[in-house]
């Protein structure tokens, strides 16, 4: 079965032909371009493929893209109207990664733990951080630099 | 994948009389995260899948009546967010916020998971811990069944080819209380279950003891539960309760443990999630994300 | 001119973590290929060793959108690294489960994989071997009757009629006297299973046949020029027609050197030229048909003097490289010539040999062997120790081996802080010092390990450079080494930039390119930093001798005097001279005459060892040259361990090592703690597991379980110490694999210590802690 999908993405209307089967992660990457979201498994167990949908944090690859009809969905492209976020400054700094893989994935799933709980606790970020596998950098800057945001927005009275 | 015909019907009636039309050629989907995989890899190919994500009736948590209901749609995250959960119900908020990682969480429900019926699966034992019913409708009509009745078999359930599931139902507790649900799993982050123990206790010595993971269904240790009954716990009695809980259980072998671990680890589990329950109930302090093991 | 390092050795922000961070970065898969792209899919072996009687591809090819079907007998060549035993699909037989019988090029993958179920083969099964003690068995199947013909290089010893692909012996002294006058002798037998390397990346490949019979590939691989060599040599064409572009990479690890499925996408390609075609292994293809850590069972038996000393040592060592050798061959002889572990030991008898089995394909994975041959002789450390009554810690140090003492194959070991590493790490970790939980179920334990690598290469790897500058001064580097995300790319940009007294911001490094970056050998071994380092502070020397060329020849000021700082040149003697790059390094220098003296700025470098001879006495090991140096450490672990539930947590790491000089102190020490983690993974959980037919059960993360944010310590403690390496760039030398090799010992000595048993197979599980305590025969010997 065909379909035409319409929903938002990164804040502008798309409208997409897919088939029922399709998935959300093959239709961004190569259907629309939109390439931060990584396929790693395939099966919801890596956290590569991580976008915003309406606000929570999805797993694109075990995603139809028919099930996006009249969403907001939000990938690491569309974080960055103003530059790189907070988040991002913060692994910036803290040089979170090493190959970069799971970056994309990891901005992601930050951001909606801030987004929720803008000053959480170390184990606060693990427990949200634990979907997102990462093979290079034993997690401790990634760890180190959310540390950092949530103290700067404790300070900011968040 | 098989291609398919992707239905999204915003009434309940709609879905259950496509149901009953298609029969087992039809699936139902809340989050996906069983069913997406399973057609993936071609375990499943319905020519239908119906969506329930845009029935609204299928939303929610509501406490009605000496109930709490939980609706279809509910996913493992608003569980974790609600504070009705949190508060009345720990062992279900426990075994939610120790399911997969948030993404996962986020889409997938607990209607989904007992659904799916596989013998590792979270829901399980704190439904049954609660003698809690699943509710389930068709297009001929609407009945409960007691969550212990639910699951017949590995990827089984009690219910019919035109039967949905609209949400489970779970009493609510008069007076003090403790509970715990305990997961063991490889390791601290994503993993299913090699065991799951759920306990409930009350003031009146009362003791309700499930697991999953450890038999074909999630299972009552109703012996454990007898010799419990009406006694003050100590540790000797935990000892000789989670010993008798053995008898309820049939493990295997498997990659992800052996058969003899699996018992082994359930005599601690059991003992130590009787010991906490207890503990909780007298310090009134729900220990929330503390894993036990 | 001062002499004190601007750049080497302080902090930077690395160079590509904008790019990571914003998903600039652009890894194989978010290339644009345009309409005109194919894609392939791999039929696969359910069989683990099996003749192939018949493949029949009609109903495959009939397939709407198949552009092309290929199977082995349109590519009958072997290839491979060190010995060509590998073949595009699989000849005539299958030997392991998962190996590609079969490609099909089409429209879309859908298609390509629907096409390759409908490819017909006919199998007759063989005997399978799955162990390697099965394997050296006189009356052994063969796995590779062939072994005979296959090209080979001349420093292995393969031993055809057999399934041993490579043996590698040492006889240093004499071992029986050594262990005659020996007062305590510990012997044990290890096991180690396969493991993988599970980047988060899968293998990808994109492969494009131009008409005008170029080969480009876009290929994630840590090798760009050795792929490129072998695919010019297994398709017969020119070098300079093959054009091997590297894009950023997601993780190696060793899983993406030499070369692989890229082949495959390469000759999906030359079925369909013009198009570009892809190939993207699933994540099952990656843990089945990629290649996997080397498995091991081996014996180890030291003796000692009374006094601790080591008299000798006999190690034999079974690698299960699986069903091909064409680098795992690598692994077997480089741990053939130092399974001695960090230790001067008078007399040495090793054998290595490589097995042959119906298993996945083994090759380099980080710590290139040393890892598993570390824990047998990590655990004997500590087994001796207590059997002695020393300390684990001092009897190491009094083993540790020193500068000129002679290492296995008796050529003398450069100079080294293996003492400093052992002390560092026994500070930190409070070695010593008893801790208690508050939780009377749990016990808190240490455990120690002290390890060396030395990079295994062949005699004549190299590396070379180029740096051009540009209009505003700034430069590129180009390079071959790739950035996996050790941070070489930011290492190299700081060794030009200290050279040329550019500020950090003035330098790009490339990501290779074989048509434009200029060779590298392979970005493995932990020896890009060392021999590309080299490659790169000799290229920028010789632009900054061009650069002052120039300028003496146009202000007549002695080369002696000038230097270079602050992005231009200045002058020891006229304080007020500086010219800034910007003004000349393109445009030349203007004279008084107006006419312009200089050009581009261009330099080249390169770098090979010469002192290294792979042609040692095969009866031997001795005669020969074969390793650069040894980079040596020491690691730690604190666990707590739950009696009731066997469960272990690690609370706390210390790990050392002595990399020379610290180009990127900060980013040296991230490689400490995710090779650290990489370690604890395969400590406690990683392993590779099969059915009794070969078929790998847990070939996705559900039940290969690596390390989450969860997992890992909360302390964690990197320690760098630098006694610089002669030959290396600013002293450094390589340390990112060894990271990992102390922690599997590690945790199993800290598990023997805390509750005495004694764990010889990893992973160390909580299922056989408890089931194994209190068994005597796993509780440890206790003096
Ligand atoms: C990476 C990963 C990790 C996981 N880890 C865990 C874990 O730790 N513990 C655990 O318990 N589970 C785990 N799961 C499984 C868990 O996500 C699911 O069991 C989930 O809860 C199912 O809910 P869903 O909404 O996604 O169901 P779906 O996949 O949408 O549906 C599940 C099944 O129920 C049927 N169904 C759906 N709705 C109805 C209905 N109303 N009436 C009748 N039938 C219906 C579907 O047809 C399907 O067969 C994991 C899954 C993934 C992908
Ligand atoms: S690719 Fe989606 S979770 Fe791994
Ligand atoms: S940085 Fe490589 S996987 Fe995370």
């Amino acid at each position: 079965m065909n379909h035409t999908v319409k929903f938002n993405l990164n804040g502008s209307p798309v409208e997409v032909q897919v088939k029922s089967n399709e998935k959300l992660l093959d239709v961004l990457r190569d259907k629309l371009g939109v390439t931060s979201p990584k396929f790693g498994c395939g099966v919801g167990e890596c956290g590569a493929c991580t976008v915003l949908i309406d606000g929570l944090s999805v797993r694109s690859c075990i995603t139809f893209a028919v099930e996006v009809e009249g969403k907001n969905v939000v990938s690491l492209e569309g974080l960055q109207a103003d530059g790189p976020t907070k988040i991002q400054k913060a692994f910036i700094k803290n040089n979170a990664f090493q190959c970069g893989f799971c970056a994309p994935g990891f901005v992601m799933s930050a951001t909606e733990l801030i987004e929720k709980n803008p000053s959480p606790t170390e184990e606060e970020i693990r427990h949200a951080l634990a979907g997102n596998l990462c093979r290079c950098t034993g997690y401790k800057n990634i760890v180190d630099a959310m540390n950092e945001v949530s103290q700067e927005n404790k300070e900011e009275g968040r | 994948m098989e291609n398919f015909r992707y239905l999204k019907p915003a009434a309940i009636d709609k879905a259950l009389s496509l149901k009953k039309e298609l029969g087992s050629k039809a699936r139902f989907l809340l989050g996906g995260t069983d069913l997406f995989i399973q057609m993936d890899k071609g375990f499943v190919v319905p020519e239908t899948v119906i969506d329930l994500k845009g029935i609204d009736e299928l939303k929610g948590i509501e406490k009605k009546d000496g109930y709490v209901y939980v609706g279809a749609r509910v996913t493992w995250t608003q569980l974790i967010e609600s504070d009705l959960i949190r508060k009345e119900f720990p062992a279900l908020w426990e075994a939610s916020d120790i399911v997969a990682s948030v993404g996962v969480r986020n889409t997938g429900t607990l209607v989904g998971n007992i659904c799916n019926a596989v013998p590792s699966l979270e829901g399980g034992s704190p439904l049954l811990a609660y003698n809690a019913a699943v509710l389930v409708k068709s297009s001929q009509g609407e009945r409960e069944i007691p969550a212990a009745d639910f699951f017949t078999g590995v990827k089984k359930t009690a219910l019919a080819d035109d039967e949905m599931v609209t949400g489970v139902k779970i009493p609510v507790k008069n007076g003090k209380f403790g509970e715990v649900y305990v997961k063991m799993g490889r390791y601290e982050g994503e993993d299913l279950a090699q065991a799951g123990v759920a306990v409930v206790v009350d003031d009146k010595n009362n003791y309700r003891i499930a697991l999953n993971a450890v038999a074909p269904t999630p299972v009552r240790a109703e012996k454990a539960e007898a010799l419990l009954s009406g006694k003050k716990l100590d540790e000797s009695l935990a000892e000789k309760a989670a010993e008798l809980a053995l008898e309820s259980i049939s493990p295997i072998s498997d990659i992800r443990s052996s058969k003899e671990y699996r018992l082994h680890m359930c005599r601690v589990m059991v003992k130590r999630a009787l010991m906490a329950s207890v503990s909780r109930m007298e310090t009134g302090k729900p220990a929330l994300n503390t894993r036990l093991i | 001119m001062k002499e004190e390092l601007k750049v080497v050795g302080h902090n930077a922000v690395r160079l590509d973590i904008l790019e990571k961070v914003t998903g600039a970065a652009e890894y194989t898969d978010d290339l644009a290929f345009g309409p005109n792209l194919l894609h392939m899919a791999v039929l696969s072996s359910p069989h683990a060793h099996a003749k192939i009687l018949s493949i029949d591809t009609s109903e495959a090819e009939k397939l709407p959108g198949v552009h092309a079907v290929l199977t082995g007998k349109d590519f009958p060549e072997k290839f491979g690294l060190y010995l060509k035993d590998k073949s595009i699909f699989a000849v005539d037989r299958v030997r392991q489960v998962g190996e590609q019988v079969a490609g099909v090029v089409a429209s879309t993958y859908e298609i390509a994989r629907n096409a390759c179920k409908r490819i017909k083969v006919e199998y007759e099964v063989l005997p399978e071997i799955h162990d390697p003690y099965d394997s050296i068995k006189e009356d052994a199947i063969l796995i590779h009757p062939d072994l005979g013909n296959y090209e080979i290089e001349p420093w292995l010893d393969a031993q055809p009629g057999t399934n041993i692909a490579h043996l590698r012996k040492i006889r240093k002294g004499d071992v029986e006297k050594g262990f005659e006058e020996a007062d305590v002798i510990v012997e044990g037998e290890y096991h180690i299973p396969h493991v993988a390397h599970t980047c988060i990346e899968t293998h990808i490949s994109v492969s494009k046949f131009s008409m005008d019979g170029r080969l480009t590939m876009w290929n994630s691989t840590q090798s760009p020029h050795t792929q490129r060599n072998i695919m010019a040599h297994s398709l017969g064409i020119p070098h300079k027609n093959v054009r091997v572009i590297a894009p950023p990479i997601g993780g190696g690890f060793g899983g993406k050197a030499g070369i692989s499925m890229e082949v495959m996408a390469a000759a999906g390609a030359k079925a369909c030229p013009g198009h570009p075609v892809k190939l993207r292994w699933t994540r099952e293809e990656e843990f089945y048909n990629s290649s996997q850590r080397t498995g091991l069972r081996n014996k180890v038996k030291m003796g000692f003097k009374k006094n601790g000393k080591l008299v000798a040592i006999k190690h034999q060592m079974f690698w299960d490289v699986g069903a091909s050798a064409e680098y795992g061959s690598n692994v077997v002889n480089a741990t053939g010539f130092s399974a001695t572990g960090p230790y001067y030991i008078p007399n040495v008898y090793i054998d290595s040999y490589a097995c042959y089995t119906n298993n996945p394909i083994c090759s380099a994975y980080r710590g290139f062997g040393y890892s598993e041959f570390s824990f047998g002789i990590e655990s004997t450390m500590d087994r001796a120790a207590k059997k002695m009554g020393f300390d684990p810690v001092e009897l190491r140090k009094i083993n540790a081996i020193k500068e000129g003492e002679g290492v296995a194959y008796d050529v003398p070991m450069n100079p080294n802080g293996l003492i400093e590493c052992i002390d560092k790490v026994a500070k930190e970790i409070e070695w010593g010092k008893e801790e208690k939980s508050d939780d009377p179920n749990k016990i808190i334990a240490k455990g120690f390990a002290s390890v060396w690598k030395a990079p295994a290469m062949p005699a004549n790897e190299s590396s070379s450079a180029f740096i051009k500058f540009s209009e505003d001064g700034s430069i590129n580097v180009l390079v071959s080494g790739m950035d996996l995300g050790q941070g070489f790319l930011t290492a190299m940009a700081k060794i030009a930039a200290e050279v040329l007294g550019l500020t950090l911001d003035k330098v790009r490094v490339e990501l290779p390119d074989t048509d434009r970056n200029p060779y590298e050998w392979q970005t493995v071994a932990s020896h890009v930093t060392w021999s590309c380092g080299n490659a790169v502070k000799r290229a920028a020397i010789d632009a900054k001798n061009k650069i002052l060329d120039i300028v003496q020849r146009a202000h007549f000021i002695d080369k002696s005097q000038l230097y270079l700082e602050d992005n231009g040149v200045k002058c020891t003697t006229q304080e007020s001279f500086f010219i800034p790059y910007s003004d000349f390094v393109i445009t030349g220098i203007q004279t008084e005459h107006n006419t312009w003296i200089g050009g581009p700025i261009l330099g080249s470098g390169m770098f090979m060892p010469e002192y290294t001879n792979a042609m040692v006495n095969p009866e031997t090991g001795l005669g020969g040259h074969p390793m650069v140096h040894y980079t040596v450490g020491a690691g730690a672990v604190k666990i707590e361990i739950d009696k009731e539930t066997g469960r272990i947590k690690v609370l706390k790491m210390a790990e050392a090592f002595d990399l020379g000089k610290a180009i990127n102190p900060d980013l040296a020490k991230d490689q400490i703690v995710g090779g650290f983690v990489q370690g604890m993974g395969t400590a406690l959980w990683e392993e590779c597991i099969f059915d009794e037919k070969g078929k790998m059960l847990n070939d996705g993360f559900t039940d290969y379980k690596i390390p989450t944010i969860l997992d890992v310590p909360r302390d964690m403690n990197p320690i760098l110490v630098e006694v610089p390496q002669p030959d290396g760039p600013y002293g450094a030398r390589g340390h990112s694999e060894h990271t990992m090799i102390p922690v599997m010992p590690a945790v199993a000595n800290a598990v023997a210590n805390g509750l005495g048993v004694r764990i010889t197979d990893v992973p160390v599980t909580a299922e056989k802690i408890v089931m194994r305590m209190g068994k005597p025969e796993f509780m440890e010997e206790k003096k």
